[in-house]
């Protein structure tokens, strides 16, 4: 199994140039982002508060033994009205920082899935599913943390920790410079503590996505490990990768178990340094001890803060790398296809010709080799060859999923670049090789999302196909519910409900790429014959090995590894006495004679 | 409870058969839990003693005194605490992996009607989030429980006892109500929480479904149609957590305000009390720490039982898994996988059980599960040892499904089906299928290597064997011509490779095994004559000394096997030999004549011109 994700968790990109283009998305959202970073400052001024209210009741009534109900009662109410605002106040953040979240986040998906819409077959060759899935949705997903929370909430205890050094020096300088002594060290411990946690935090995430991409490949074709009795083999290969999860998993406990907790005893000294350094003031009478009492609640106070910045350098630092993958998808635009642009048209006539094209998927393995042909409008069009010689590439080509190399297509005359991809595509329907159904039901197969085909053109263009026969049968007819791919069809009902959706989509071109393999001969008769009846002044292209069935074609290609050989009718292919004519004797040989 | 226990028994005892295992873990974890909860409910006292010493002006030694007793407890609490986290949520990640590899290895034996009838996604979801929640169980919700309920007994003892039975009420005043609150909080919380999982998966499901069929929504321009849809699935994902939130957000905001109250309280009474020299000023501030350390806990409980709830939900639908019947016989995956490995390493090298080809089906009627309509009526049939097979019929009337049942994917009754003079059901699983080559309909194959997609996995061939396995399926002369030969990599699914290609691999795939039985299932619908004809070539001296069963819609293909089988609507309606069949002049005269009527004409047409 080869999984080409590891790199993919080391940045390539600069930081700061990442960081910059995701703050980007926050434009729409600046007076909201406004607003939280006002309410920041406000909750830090409540939380700042609480402790100086307590030192004020300690050092002017409690150390000097001063019964005052009333005050109590006054400093008491007005510690529940910091309680009261805070608790509001953070609320109201909370909520508007998800919106903020939340609203990016559907944006960038919108952008990303429309992007990926848009991209070309190569994209897809080149990308397996499950990895342009967790673009769409966990990797986005990842970026809600710094959308969300991270910036306004660093900002948040950016403030946080000036205000208390403030308070600290306002209430006892030297005791204020104590406390500074010990924050070089929190930062220090905290932030090597991070370093690794991060490493490991990532690391983590890396083998989580490889677990769920060996699921998804393995649950899909369990069938196959089944059938030829492969578990044990597929098992160990799952218990390594579950073993690399755990060594990782549990290094995080360690970690966890060691950074926090190090940070608590080092407060601890440091309280302790502090109370012994006070306490010699104190019972000199230079120091209040409610001032003591305050610095240690904001020593407690001050880490939080520290350690929330760091936490949130990790999620950053994570956030990036979701980030610059979907950035990556995102900037890959020579692969993208534009639906926008280009001529308009209503109805092509269905006159297709390829000029000394040259292509290949990739590089210089040329799979077709100038190769050049007409196709007339109305024409009945066989492509004959070999398996792997080509055919299925001239229909993309013709459908414009790939680009060529050198060479030229022109459909009316016109060079295919030329047109709008989606007026093209509307009018050429190619049913492919391999047939995909979605998950719905059999009539949403047939219409995809295309609203203008109502239910009795499903009707008649099932009937067309001879699917009516066993979709009528069903408990549900139209409605019956289709699996994951179709599973619960034989395999010829599902080619057949994939033929059936080009028929009801009524193109100007029909492209049949072996639509009928698996399909029994007598339904394959009938439907020929339909399709000869609806096909009058469509361009009709079919590949096929039988040659019976292109026998009544107009005109027959024959390709041999990505060169065309003959083209020509029937009977003059087999005057020549040609590939065809080889071909064609060969086949009839086997079939009647022998 | 015991209605709950009932439901979630195989779980539970997978479950404590880990902890049995790691019971000395758990054991030491535990009691090292209990110390460490007692040390640090004493920090807050220790803190209050150092404030009285100074206040009271006494001696600096006695301050130091203390001030050591405060760093040592601290110290200690810190090597303890790291002791049993090691010890107790570092077993669960051990759980963790366990139940992973368990699950994995019990997904391996359940029938291919429990794949027809979920969803990969879904069954992903449970590998992944539903152990993490059952995990979490164990480490947070556990050791929270005990830590909670020692600290906060001890904490409450201290308190009543060394400082105020009164204050100590009062502080604990708000907790009932907090606790109330909470829990309904974390109930809705729950609920709405399910409800964003619920549309996260949804949208992922329909990522997934447009990615994958990618090629038939841009063959038919369905682009921006495909946008539209999906931008509805991304606004429910926003609606839910939006809705989440409104919930939610309240929560940090009730724990603040649980503190806010306690303190409150405090600041009037307990300023009182100090004031008037009921307690001390150390107790004062003593008695602040503990309000933080008593609410930590009472503030969680919602969060335990959540957690608790989440857990007890995962292993509901765990156990829906697990208490799924296996396919009879296949290898019991629970008592063989260990974590991280095999229990009993399974000796490779002794060969398997050959099975003799001579296949029988007696009366057999079937229908898939969860269905009604009959597929296969009343099938009578015998293959000898060494004889071909070949089936005809129409889309539809159950070829393939007659071939599932011989590879037992699904399950029959005794006494319908025989292998080699045995009931299909008595035949290990294994057994049987090493002893079948099979070529699907559908040819998946995966995103690996081609030499890695042949072998299957398994590397137990030689280089020869695989390029010989390539040369009778002809597709050797094409892998070669790849820049990277048999070391090429394919697509997903096999995307890169062209239809034929793919086939083919799939037929090299099978013939490697050197079976008693090969099956081909359509398998050279997507390749031409001349291919086909090597091909079949090839498979004659394949099938020699084999049984063979040969599925097509072409007569050419099946007319040399032994025996032809003609389906429909899952009845036999004709059988015999090629010549037998043609003197029927049923169907399949009729199929012959219509593939051979043109021919012939062609012949003729050939012959004149
Ligand atoms: N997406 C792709 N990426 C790279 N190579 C490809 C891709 N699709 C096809 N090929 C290669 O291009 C060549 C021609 O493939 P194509 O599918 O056009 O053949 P074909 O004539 O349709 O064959 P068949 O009759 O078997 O369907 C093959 O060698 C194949 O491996
Ligand atoms: N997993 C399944 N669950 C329920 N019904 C199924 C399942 N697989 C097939 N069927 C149904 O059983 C019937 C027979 O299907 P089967 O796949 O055996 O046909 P087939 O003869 O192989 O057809 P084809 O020539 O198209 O491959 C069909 O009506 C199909 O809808
Ligand atoms: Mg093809
Ligand atoms: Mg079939």
């Amino acid at each position: 199994m080869e999984y080409r994700m590891d790199n993919e968790y080391v940045l390539r990109r600069p930081k700061k140039a990442l960081f910059i283009r995701l703050l980007g998305y926050f434009k729409p959202y600046l007076p909201l982002l406004a607003l939280n970073i006002l309410f920041a400052f406000l909750i830090n001024g409540a939380a700042l508060i609480k402790p100086y209210i307590i030192k004020h009741v300690i050092d002017n009534y409690l150390a000097l033994k001063i019964y005052a109900p009333d005050v109590f009662m006054r400093m008491g109410l007005l510690y529940l009205a910091v309680v009261l605002a805070g608790c509001a106040l953070t609320y109201s953040q909370t909520y508007i920082l998800t919106y903020i979240g939340q609203k990016i986040m559907y944006d960038m998906r919108k952008q990303l899935f429309t992007h990926i819409q848009n991209m070309s077959m190569k994209f897809f060759d080149r990308n397996s599913s499950g990895r342009i899935l967790t673009r769409v949705t966990n990797d986005v997903e990842a970026l809600n943390e710094i959308f969300s929370g991270v910036l306004v909430n660093s900002v948040k205890d950016i403030i946080m920790i000036l205000g208390i050094i403030a308070t600290m020096f306002a209430l006892d300088a030297s005791l204020a410079l104590i406390s500074m002594g010990s924050i070089p060290l929190i930062v220090l411990v905290t932030f090597i503590y991070r370093k690794a946690a991060r490493k490991n935090f990532l690391r983590m995430k890396m083998l989580i996505g490889r677990i769920n991409g060996f699921l998804a490949e393995n649950i899909s074709g369990m069938k196959l490990v089944r059938i030829f009795h492969r578990e044990k083999e597929k098992l160990q290969e799952f218990q390594k990768l579950d073993k690399e999860y755990f060594d990782t998993s549990l290094r995080e406990v360690i970690l966890n178990s060691l950074g926090r907790p190090i940070i608590e005893v080092i407060n601890t000294l440091i309280i302790a340094v502090m109370i012994w350094y006070a306490s010699g003031r104190i019972t000199g009478g230079h120091l209040e001890i409610g001032v003591l009492y305050a610095f240690i609640t904001y020593i407690r106070q001050f880490f939080a803060p520290i350690n929330e910045i760091a936490e949130f350098y990790t999620s950053i630092q994570s956030a990036l790398i979701s980030a610059e993958r979907i950035f990556d998808v995102l900037d890959t635009r020579e692969l993208s296809e534009d639906m926008k642009t280009g001529k308009h048209v209503e109805r092509i006539r269905g006159e297709i010709e390829f000029k000394n094209v040259w292509f290949a998927y990739d590089d210089e393995n040329w799979v077709l080799k100038d190769v050049s042909f007409k196709i007339e409008p109305g024409e009945t069009v066989a492509f004959v060859g070999a398996t792997g010689s080509g055919k299925s590439t001239i229909i993309s080509l013709m459908a414009r999923f790939y680009d060529i190399q050198k060479g030229k297509i022109l459909i009316d005359g016109v060079d295919i670049r030329e047109y709008n991809l989606k007026d093209l595509r509307r009018q050429i329907a190619v049913v492919m090789q391999d047939v995909f159904l979605f998950s719905g039901d059999i009539k949403s197969n047939i219409r995809l999302r295309n609203s203008s085909i109502t239910d009795e053109d499903i009707m008649r263009a099932a009937k067309l196909v001879c699917a009516d026969r066993f979709i009528e049968s069903l408990p549900n007819k139209y409605d019956e519910e289709v699996k994951e791919r179709g599973c619960t069809f034989s395999a010829g009902q599902r080619q057949l409900i994939s033929f059936a959706r080009a028929v009801a989509f009524d193109p100007a071109v029909f492209v049949l790429d072996e639509a009928t393999a698996n399909i029994d001969t007598e339904t394959e008769m009938a439907i020929q014959q339909a399709m000869a009846n609806i096909s009058g002044g469509r361009t009709t292209i079919i590949i096929a090995h039988r040659l019976s069935t292109i026998r009544n074609a107009d005109k027959i290609i024959v390709i041999d590894k990505g060169r065309i050989k003959e083209i020509g009718t029937h009977d003059e292919l087999i005057k020549k006495g040609g590939l065809y004519r080889q071909l064609y004797e060969k086949q009839l040989v086997y079939q009647c004679i022998a | 409870m015991g209605l709950l226990r009932s439901y979630i028994v195989k779980t539970t005892q997978l479950l404590w058969e880990f902890i049995k295992q790691f019971k000395w873990r758990y054991i030491i974890g535990m009691i090292v839990l209990l110390i460490t909860s007692f040390i640090s409910s004493m920090i807050p006292k220790i803190t209050g003693y150092v404030t009285d010493s100074i206040n009271d002006r006494m001696p600096a030694s006695v301050t130091n005194k203390y001030l050591l007793m405060l760093v040592a407890a601290t110290v200690a609490v810190f090597v303890l605490r790291f002791t049993w986290r090691y010890f107790l949520v570092g077993s669960n990640r051990y759980l963790e992996c366990y139940l992973r590899e368990k699950l994995f290895a019990h997904m391996q034996t359940l029938p291919a009607s429990f794949y027809d009838n979920n969803k990969t996604g879904d069954l992903i979801a449970y590998a992944i989030n539903d152990i993490q929640a059952i995990r979490r169980v164990f480490g947070f919700g556990f050791t929270s429980i005990l830590d909670g309920v020692v600290v906060n007994t001890i904490s409450i003892m201290i308190m009543v006892r060394t400082i105020s039975p009164m204050l100590t009420l009062m502080a604990l005043a708000p907790a009932p109500i907090i606790v109330l609150v909470i829990y309904f909080l974390r109930k809705k919380i729950r609920e709405r929480f399910g409800m964003v999982q619920k549309a996260f998966a949804e949208m992922s499901g329909k990522v997934q479904e447009s990615i994958s069929g990618i090629r038939v929504i841009k063959a038919f321009a369905q682009e921006e149609e495909e946008v539209e849809d999906f931008l509805k699935y991304n606004q429910v994902r926003v609606d839910t957590q939006m809705s989440l939130t409104r919930v939610s957000a309240v929560l940090g905001p009730v724990t603040q305000l649980t503190f806010g109250i306690s303190t409150v309280l405090f600041i009037i009474y307990g300023g009182g009390l100090v004031a008037k020299g009921v307690i001390s000023l150390g107790d004062y501030v003593a008695f602040s720490s503990y309000i933080m350390v008593i609410m930590g806990p009472i503030v969680s409980i919602g969060r335990i039982i959540d957690v608790w709830q989440r857990g007890i939900a995962s292993i509901q639908r765990l156990d829906r898994i697990f208490c799924q019947s296996s396919e009879k016989d296949a290898e019991n995956a629970l008592a063989t996988v260990s974590l991280f490995g095999l229990n009993r390493q399974v000796e490779d090298s002794q060969p398997v059980e050959k099975l003799r080809g001579h296949i029988v089906i007696r009366d057999l009627t079937f229908a898939y599960p969860g269905t009604d309509k009959i597929v296969l009526h009343d099938i009578n049939l015998e293959i000898k040892e060494g004889e071909t097979l070949g089936i005809l019929g129409r889309t539809g009337s159950g070829k393939t499904t007659l071939v599932n049942l011989l590879l037992r994917l699904y399950e029959v009754e005794d006494g319908h089906i025989f292998i080699g003079g045995r009931d299909i059901n008595h035949i290990p699983l294994k057994v049987l299928r090493e002893n079948i080559g099979y070529v699907p309909q559908d040819n998946f194959l995966f995103s690996t290597t081609i030499k890695d997609n042949i072998q299957f996995f398994k590397p137990i061939y030689s280089d020869s064997q695989i390029e010989d396995a390539a040369k009778m399926a002809g597709i050797y002369d094409e892998i070669i011509s790849f820049p990277e030969g048999f070391n090429t990599v394919v697509g997903e699914r096999g995307v890169t490779l062209s239809g034929g290609q793919k086939q083919r691999i799939s037929i090299a795939r099978a013939i490697i095994k050197d079976p008693s039985i090969l099956i081909l299932d359509d398998s050279l619908s997507a390749v031409d004559t001349k291919t086909e004809q090597r091909i079949l070539e090839n498979l004659k001296n394949v099938l020699k000394g084999r049984t063979g069963i040969v599925i097509s819609h072409r007569v050419s293909v099946v007319r040399y096997c032994d025996h032809i089988i003609f389906l429909d609507e899952g009845r036999i309606i004709e059988r015999g030999t090629h010549e037998e069949l043609m003197r029927l002049r049923g169907a399949y005269y009729n199929l012959y004549t219509s593939q051979i009527e043109q021919a012939e004409d062609n012949l003729l047409l050939q012959a004149r011109g």
